[in-house]
């Protein structure tokens, strides 16, 4: 049980005489269980697009969306409660200014669980560990959303989200105008809530140094289809990776470039930075 | 919300395309007083003629058109349907006792029946238009047909000529004005509009009016319209994933939701906003200060001709109707 993706398009209609396909003939299942997926891709490859289809917020033009056991054709069902799908799949957005709204950083928390008719004192209780999850602590709480930087209304804003307590949990781009340290931190974050509730994680990113470190599963999507479904240690071990607009992680090129240079016998392929060192450190004793 | 298109502005290159805005603005104003003036289908009947030649000669697409006025086209059905069956001026056309209608039972619970089916239909299907003609006529034979049972009573059902003369009317007029002003929108950029506007109203600066801030004005927000949908739709899966369905749930539910999205949308149109005059002033901008333009409007030949046919067609409308 989680989301299956059967042969799904999706077009935006626009004022242009063909509409724009924004994804198309998408195959992919996805596990409720245990995967922590990065969803890459150049800008405007439809990543969006197929993180909207993963919580019934759009409706496939063509093909079928079976999330959790409801199948989401183009047509809505009246039989299918939609809320509920978004309940099981969280999706945070990529700009919090799209959903900050209340007066205190309470209440706003507390809009995802209430609309699911939660108790307000469990609610309150969810809302208290979801902030201390996202790096905060309860003074926060009591604070003006709109006050708070932009790092940490992004926290903000993964924390209603987390209140809700989803199954799957899809980001949108949720390392986007951090520091490096707030990325790692993020990642961090969500590498220890996969840990210890065995939830799947979804991140969308533009990131490869991250995607290498923390992903288990690759998807890449060129022109809204999907080119690649796999680890990322085989998408990195690929040579022709500019044809999708993206580039190799940052251990990867200097161990590369230090390979080259000096003739060393180098494994290239290590994921942070940490056993790159230990590589290197290796060939150097050697 | 997705498919509102502000501005339905379409490329061209015909002789409409080369007319200055100033000139099609007052064209359009005189066009439609003579329009106003003729009072008989006739006259109405030729005027659509002129309006169809012009389409032609500026090449526009009549099926464009069309398309543009299928909003008003249930409108008009509805005006069309409602003139016939309450006018009751003028001779009628039916001799009486030919089109006798039943009142019964039966007929009325068979109209009852035939409504709920009409309404049932509409949410189904997606041809409301064909539909509703379907509904009237269906009405017409079930009266008119289903005479069994214990009659409470008939009454006639009469078509007066006036009604029939002031719909046909109504809607010729109505279509007229129409194509007139979806040709003035089709062929004119949202910004030369404006920038007409302001020409006009340049005058008005003796009472302290500042036509040039009016305008800027006007174009700012036609500008942001799309921009402000397209947010508000982005607000809305964003509350929509957290909960917030905004076609379900009950009316304390609903309000707090339309809370949800009106106070992000107003953070964003005020940041912009910040932003957007922010941008305007690193660029020099000051406001009532004369500025230039890229484009100046030019009245050349075609304005010339287009001015000479639109007070020709005036002069006649005024001598017919007088």
């Amino acid at each position: 049980m989680g989301i299956r993706f059967e042969h799904v398009s999706y077009h935006y209609v626009g004022n242009a005489k063909r509409p724009y396909e924004a994804i198309r003939d998408i195959n992919l299942d996805i596990d409720a269980k245990d995967e922590f997926i990065a969803l890459v891709g150049h800008t405007g490859s439809g990543k969006s697009t197929l993180a909207q289809h993963m919580n019934a917020l759009v409706f496939p033009a063509e093909g079928t969306v079976r999330l959790f056991g409801a199948t989401i054709t183009a047509k809505r069902n009246k039989k299918i409660k939609y809320n509920d799908l978004r309940r099981k799949v969280g999706l945070v957005f990529q700009f919090p200014e799209y959903q900050l709204f209340e007066e205190t950083v309470e209440k706003d928390v507390l809009f995802g669980p209430l609309n699911f008719h939660v108790p307000l004192e469990e609610a309150k209780e969810r809302a208290l560990r979801a902030i201390r999850l996202v790096g905060l602590d309860e003074t926060y709480l009591k604070r003006n959303p709109f006050n708070l930087s932009g790092g940490e209304k992004k926290r903000v804003s993964i924390a209603g989200i987390l209140a809700l307590d989803p199954q799957i949990l899809v980001l949108d781009e949720p390392t986007s105008g951090l520091d490096p340290l707030g990325k790692i931190q993020m990642m961090e974050l969500f590498e220890s809530i996969r840990r210890e509730t065995g939830k799947t994680i979804i991140v969308i990113t533009h990131d490869m140094d991250l995607v290498y470190r923390y992903a288990t599963r690759v998807l890449v999507l060129e022109k809204g289809s999907l080119v690649f479904d796999g680890s990322p240690d085989r998408l990195f071990r690929r040579s022709k990776l500019e044809d999708w607009h993206l580039d190799y992680p940052q251990t990867i090129r200097v161990l590369k470039k230090v390979k080259e240079t000096f003739g060393w016998n180098l494994d290239v392929y290590q994921p942070t930075c940490e056993e790159a060192f230990a590589e290197l450190k290796k060939a150097v004793t050697k | 919300m997705k498919s509102i298109v502000i501005g339905q502005y379409l490329p061209g290159q015909s002789f409409l395309y080369k007319i200055d805005p100033r000139t099609k603005l007052v064209a359009m104003l005189f066009l439609l007083v003579s329009i106003f003036l003729l009072n008989t289908i006739v006259l109405q009947l030729i005027s659509f003629g002129v309006v169809l030649t012009i389409l032609m000669l500026g090449k526009l697409s009549l099926r464009r058109i069309m398309r543009g006025l299928r909003p008003i086209f249930v409108l008009m059905i509805f005006t069309f349907v409602f003139q016939i069956a309450i006018n009751t001026a003028g001779v009628p056309l039916i001799p009486s006792g030919y089109e006798t209608m039943h009142l019964s039972p039966f007929s009325l619970g068979a109209a009852l029946v035939w409504t709920v089916l009409w309404r049932i239909g509409v949410k189904t299907l997606r041809v409301r238009f064909w539909l509703f003609l379907a509904w009237v006529l269906g009405l017409y034979a079930i009266f008119h047909f289903i005479d069994i049972g214990p009659l409470w009573g008939t009454f006639d059902f009469q078509v007066y000529s006036e009604g029939v003369r002031m719909s046909v009317f109504v809607i010729l007029r109505l279509m007229i004005v129409l194509t007139l002003s979806t040709v003035l929108t089709l062929t004119t950029k949202p910004t030369d509009l404006t920038q007409a506007m302001e020409s006009f109203m340049r005058p008005l600066r003796v009472i302290g009016l500042n036509s040039d801030e009016f305008a800027l004005i006007i174009s700012i927000s036609l500008r942001y319209i799309p921009t402000i949908l397209d947010e508000a739709n982005k607000i809305m899966l964003a509350q929509a994933s957290r909960g917030a369905d905004f076609t379900e749930g009950k009316l304390k539910d609903k309000i707090r939701q339309v809370v949800s999205l009106l106070v992000p949308m107003f953070i964003i149109a005020f940041k912009r906003s910040e932003d957007l005059a922010d941008a305007m002033e690193s660029r020099n901008f000051v406001p009532g200060k004369p500025r230039t333009r890229i484009h100046e409007l030019k009245f050349g030949a075609w304005d010339l001709i287009a001015l000479l046919f639109v007070a020709a067609t005036f002069a006649t409308s005024l001598v017919i109707a007088l």
